[in-house]
């Protein structure tokens, strides 16, 4: 991966002797990473490498077996179908919604930085999704969309001209249960793209837009040209932290669905929480997270050195 | 664009038509956007009847704070402070210690690509498979319920998120100036301080916007590793839904409570963005 | 919170109870509990208990009360029920001592006990003379939350069970009785059977015309399982092969409960297949259901029982007050459904004065005081309660209401409780909810049945044919 920098010369010259002197800058450049570290290290590195004996061993709700288990937990996990479709369906709420976000969430900065009477407030109400509680946000939808007591059927009807009995939560048509729960995905955290795409866009170096302006570029032309590389390194950056958290999609789906009906919208937080919170299986699920960060980093990591490349 | 001393009101500008399309769109985008909070707000003041009525409700019959006062009274509104006080404290220190990282990485490329890697890993864990861990380890050194527990948990939790944001925004800043700062005799620390913090406040204040909200909705870790004495907004919420009774009206007073510091402080932080926002305005 | 020195009338008759009994021999089992744990004053008491209004016991009349006769301050963890397990387990897992008292669902007591988690009871229970009135709790309740392998781990103390409740002016209408009678060749009345139901239902979904529906059905994940064991063991169904521990829940008797149970939602509001608890309460209280099966809380609160203080304020106002009929579910054996027993942590460092609370606030006098807060949502769960006088005159039904309850108390069908219990229902519950969204019935629950199998692999066989047995033993784990 790397560097998601266009100026690549410019800081390989301020890593180089600079007019402070070597041993001040190499004494800074640790300084300033360090109590970062150290605090990912303090707490991150225990649960990390206790998850990492504990699933090798057989801690489970009834028994505490501290013995070397090998790979129990392990090919347990690697045989389960049901972990396997929990990805899946992970993947398809993140295909979906990562896309939408990003492309909402550009449509509403953009809006935002033009000239707009009432901006602040219109930026302070759109980020309002984001900070209502997951677990209240779920739930209130799912009031929402409850077929008789909710609003959702009944706008539907008023536009259909009829009543509308479309049953969101529990249906046998996946189409309609994963919509409900990516308009809540999406209503939720479209803010966060917009916030960031706005900033992103904010930052953009006026001259060169002025200059594009100059030269008769046409709006599309300064958007491929001058914005979108521009933002390019956040907008990265925003994906990559927005897809890794879809990953841990949880609260909307278990107030939603649980995960149902039966395994149809189980992510794989949602499978996590069952075994590893509700089943108490701490050595299997921690074998399963074990693999899940296994298999993000790869994803990770390949999606960064392809963008690397396509550079 | 006309200068502010003329003082004309907008719409009677060249181009008022284009404003006033944007500020349709705009509202357009934000009820639809803002219907579910108004829904959620609204069961603060609807009756039981009313939130569960066929058809729907859609706004109370009588407005009265009678829920807030309950609330107040009971002590549950104390979860909203320890929330402030659990998101705010650690999104400052991650949003310090995150952002110096930062710029270690995005100009000295210090630890390289894997020190990156490694960080952003730290935030593919799902909270779920280490909750039990962090409850042990909290439990060993004594921290579990307790304010620097949660604080610190945050802190972590958040950092990889910092870092890899204002990397991003920091390697945008063009070099130029930083090395004017320093050859004018600043010290490094000055430099970052009083040069590069604020050619990326835009940045700085997206970040730290859901760098806080991150802390304040978290709840798994919050569930597990509280009692009673620092139970945060999210947990504090769960105790209205029962199995067997829902506390509708508590829930939304709840939300209201809990949302509105935040909308507050967002909308008064942003002259920050709205600074950055007409420095890098473009026409469309 | 507002505590006075006395915080309702009801407290205020309890403390008048103790002041009468001086005599040491005369002592009731309360009595002895406070004079046993005065010695404990000043320590501190963590108990944990479900959130909401469940613990307004605690908090507003047993916790205060016991700090006033005994000294011992009473700190409440309040948690939804889904967390109450895990909680309790990772407290104990860590080693902490967090929590003196517990508050236990039966389903898993045996995993707890297994794990070392709860304090065996037998020599608390004798010492401070408690034999007695145990004997006095329902029977169906302390087979269900009281011992397991024959010690005991809880105190029983809560009485839920589920109830048919009924609409007592349709079902008594003239040109109802009549149309059904010709209709279906007997008589209107609350169903004896499943098949009854079903027909009574579909004539109200009927009858009643738009916006009513004949019954609505609790059919939320994490409930819904319930509902399904108990009509499956009704009809004869075996949940094991006891000796081969091979899962026996996709039999035709399996197919055919969970069949009826999705035909069902035809005479239910549209929706309810997703309906929990509260959706089923409000439709009920709403007065657009003839029929509804709940536990016994709607009882009280259909009557208007209570519903005026704040603590329910969250109710909506009944539309059906004075018309509410009590009935026993189809086949009157209802299913337990959950409940609670006190139990004490087995690492706590309070054990002694932990079980004194807990024997207090179970004993007679006070569980009589408990049962009757308008408040509360813990039900009546002992013989003297059903019979109490001052019970049955709370409102003018409250008589037949404690007669259905106690029909349930004797007749009710356990929980199913063995190893790891949660996982079973957490699969049966995916194929119900699949079933209920038009899944195919037999191979959800052959598939239901295989994840069954594989768990019972996974325990072991041999120490789950144990722990079955020692539930399957207790009288009403099944019918027969």
């Amino acid at each position: 991966m790397s560097r998601i920098s266009a100026h690549t010369g410019a800081a390989a010259r301020l890593a180089e002797p600079s007019p402070v002197g070597v041993l001040a800058d190499r004494y800074f450049r640790y300084l300033i990473v360090w109590p970062a570290i150290l605090v990912l290290l303090l707490i991150g590195l225990f649960p990390l490498v206790y998850s990492a004996i504990v699933s090798f061993q057989k801690i489970n709700r009834r028994v505490e077996d501290t013995s070397f288990h090998g790979l129990l937990n392990y090919g347990r996990l690697v045989g389960d179908d049901r972990f396997w479709e929990s990805l899946l369906h992970t993947g398809i709420f993140t295909a979906i919604a990562l896309p939408l976000e990003l492309v909402l969430g550009f449509l509403l900065a953009k809006l935002m930085l033009d000239r707009l009477p009432g901006r602040q407030v219109f930026i302070a109400l759109l980020l309002l999704p984001a900070v209502i509680s997951p677990i209240v946000a779920g739930a209130m939808w799912r009031l929402m969309f409850d077929n008789i007591f909710g609003p959702i059927n009944q706008v539907l009807g008023w536009i259909a001209g009829g009543p509308v009995n479309i049953l969101w939560t529990i249906n046998d048509n996946p189409v309609v249960v994963y919509s409900a729960i990516l308009v809540c995905e999406i209503w939720q955290w479209t803010p966060f793209m917009f916030l960031i795409l706005l900033a992103a866009l904010a930052n953009v170096d006026r001259s060169q837009l002025e200059a594009a302006e100059l030269d008769g570029a046409s709006y599309w032309q300064t958007l491929s040209k001058v914005i979108l590389p521009a933002i390019k390194p956040v907008v990265i950056v925003a994906l990559t932290i927005r897809g890794l958290d879809l990953v841990r999609l949880f609260d909307i789906v278990w107030a939603l669905t649980r995960g149902g009906p039966g395994t149809m919208t189980e992510t794989v937080s949602v499978y996590a929480y069952i075994r590893g919170f509700e089943r108490f299986d701490v050595s299997f699920t921690a074998a399963l997270a074990f693999v899940v960060i296994v298999l993000l980093s790869l994803i990770v990591m390949a999606m960064l050195k392809r963008l690397e490349i396509a550079r | 664009m006309s200068p502010p001393w003329k003082a004309r009101p907008w719409w009677r500008e060249r181009g008022a038509g284009r404003i006033w399309a944007r500020l349709a769109a705009a509202l357009v985008v934000t009820l639809l956007f803002l219907f579910p909070v108004y829904w959620l707000f609204a069961t603060a003041f609807k009756t039981p009847e009313e939130v569960f009525a066929s058809p729907p409700v859609w706004y109370p019959s009588d407005i009265n704070f009678e829920t807030f006062w309950v609330l107040v009274r009971d002590g549950d509104v104390d979860a909203v402070w320890n929330s402030l006080v659990t998101a705010g404290v650690s999104t400052v220190i991650a949003m310090f210690l995150g952002t110096i990282a930062a710029y270690s990485l995005a100009r000295f490329r210090t630890g390289g690509d894997n020190l990156a890697i490694w960080i952003i890993s730290q935030r593919m864990i799902p909270p779920i498979a280490i909750v039990f861990p962090v409850f042990l380890l909290f439990a060993i050194i004594g921290w579990v319920d307790t304010y620097i527990g949660l604080i610190a948990l945050y802190t972590a939790f958040n950092l990889p998120y910092v870092i890899w944001m204002m990397r991003g925004y920091i390697e945008d800043v063009p070099l130029e100036l930083e090395e004017s700062a320093l050859v004018d005799g600043l010290t490094r620390w000055q430099t970052l301080l009083k040069v590069v913090f604020p050619m990326v406040r835009t940045g700085l204040f997206a970040t730290t916007v859901f760098t806080f909200i991150f802390a304040w909705n978290e709840f798994i870790f919050a569930l597990v590793l509280t009692r009673t004495d620092v139970l945060t907004f999210p947990v504090q919420v769960t105790h209205f839904f029962g199995q067997q009774q829902t506390f509708w009206a508590k829930i939304g007073a709840m939300s209201i409570l809990g949302t509105l510091p935040v909308f507050f402080t967002v909308a008064m932080a942003q002259r920050f963005l709205v600074r950055g926002i007409s420095m890098g305005a473009i026409k469309g | 919170m507002a505590l006075g020195r006395i915080t309702t009338p009801l407290v205020a008759l309890a403390a008048i109870g103790w002041a009468g009994t001086g005599d040491a021999l005369a002592q009731s089992a309360a009595d002895r509990a406070v004079e046993a744990a005065q010695q404990y004053a000043g320590t501190t008491l963590t108990i944990t208990w479900e959130a909401g209004l469940q613990s307004l016991d605690p908090l507003n009349f047993s916790g205060p009360k016991w700090e006033e006769l005994t000294g011992i301050e009473v700190k409440v963890v309040e948690m939804p029920i889904t967390e109450l397990f895990t909680k309790t387990l990772a407290e104990h897992r860590a080693g902490t001592g967090a929590y003196d008292l517990l508050n236990v669902v039966p389903a898993w007591m045996p995993d707890l006990v297994y794990a070392g988690v709860l304090e065996p009871l037998d020599a608390y229970v004798d010492r401070y003379g408690y034999r007695d009135e145990l004997q006095d709790i329902a029977p169906t309740y302390r087979d269900n939350q009281m011992t397991f392998d024959g010690q005991i781990y809880g105190l029983p103390d809560d009485g839920d069970v589920f109830l048919l409740y009924y609409r007592t002016d349709l079902f008594g209408d003239a040109d109802n009785q009549a149309e059904f009678k010709d209709r279906h060749g007997y008589d209107l009345a609350p169903p004896d059977t499943w098949a009854q139901f079903a027909d009574i239902s579909e004539f109200f979904t009927e009858r009643m015309g738009e916006g009513g529906y004949g019954s609505a059905l609790i059919h939320s994940p994490g409930l819904i399982h319930y509902l399904f064991e108990e009509r499956f063991r009704l009809a004869g169904g075996q949940f094991f092969d006891a000796d081969s521990m091979d899962a026996t829940i996709n039999g035709d008797i399996g197919v055919d409960v969970l069949s009826d149970m999705v035909a069902q939602l035809d005479n239910m509001p549209p929706g309810a297949a997703a309906w929990g608890p509260i959706e089923v309460l409000n439709s009920w209280l709403a007065g657009d259901l003839a029929m509804m099966i709940w536990w016994p809380p709607p009882g009280r609160w259909s009557a208007g029982y209570g519903t005026d203080t704040e603590a329910l304020s969250w109710l909506p106002e009944s539309t059906v007050a004075g018309k509410v009929g009590y009935a026993s579910t189809p086949g009157a054996r209802p299913q337990l459904a959950a409940g609670f027993a006190l139990s004490v942590a087995a690492n706590s460092d309070n054990k002694e004065a932990a079980y004194l609370f807990a024997q207090w606030m179970n004993s007679k006098e006070i569980s009589l005081q408990r049962v009757m807060l308008p408040f509360a949502l813990r039900d009546p769960f002992r013989t003297s309660h059903f019979e109490s006088e001052e019970y049955r005159a709370l409102w003018p039904a409250a008589g037949e209401y404690l007669d259905a309850l106690k029909v349930g108390s004797e007749t009710g069908l356990l929980d199913l409780s063995i190893i790891d219990t949660f996982s079973y229902e957490e699969s049966l519950t995916r194929a119900i909810t699949t079933s209920l969204a038009g899944g195919d019935v037999r191979s959800a629950l052959d598939q239901s049945a295989e994840e069954w199998n594989e768990i019972t692999d996974e325990i072991g066989v041999d120490d789950q044919r144990d722990a079955y047995a020692i539930w399957a033993s207790k009288p009403n784990a099944y019918p027969n």
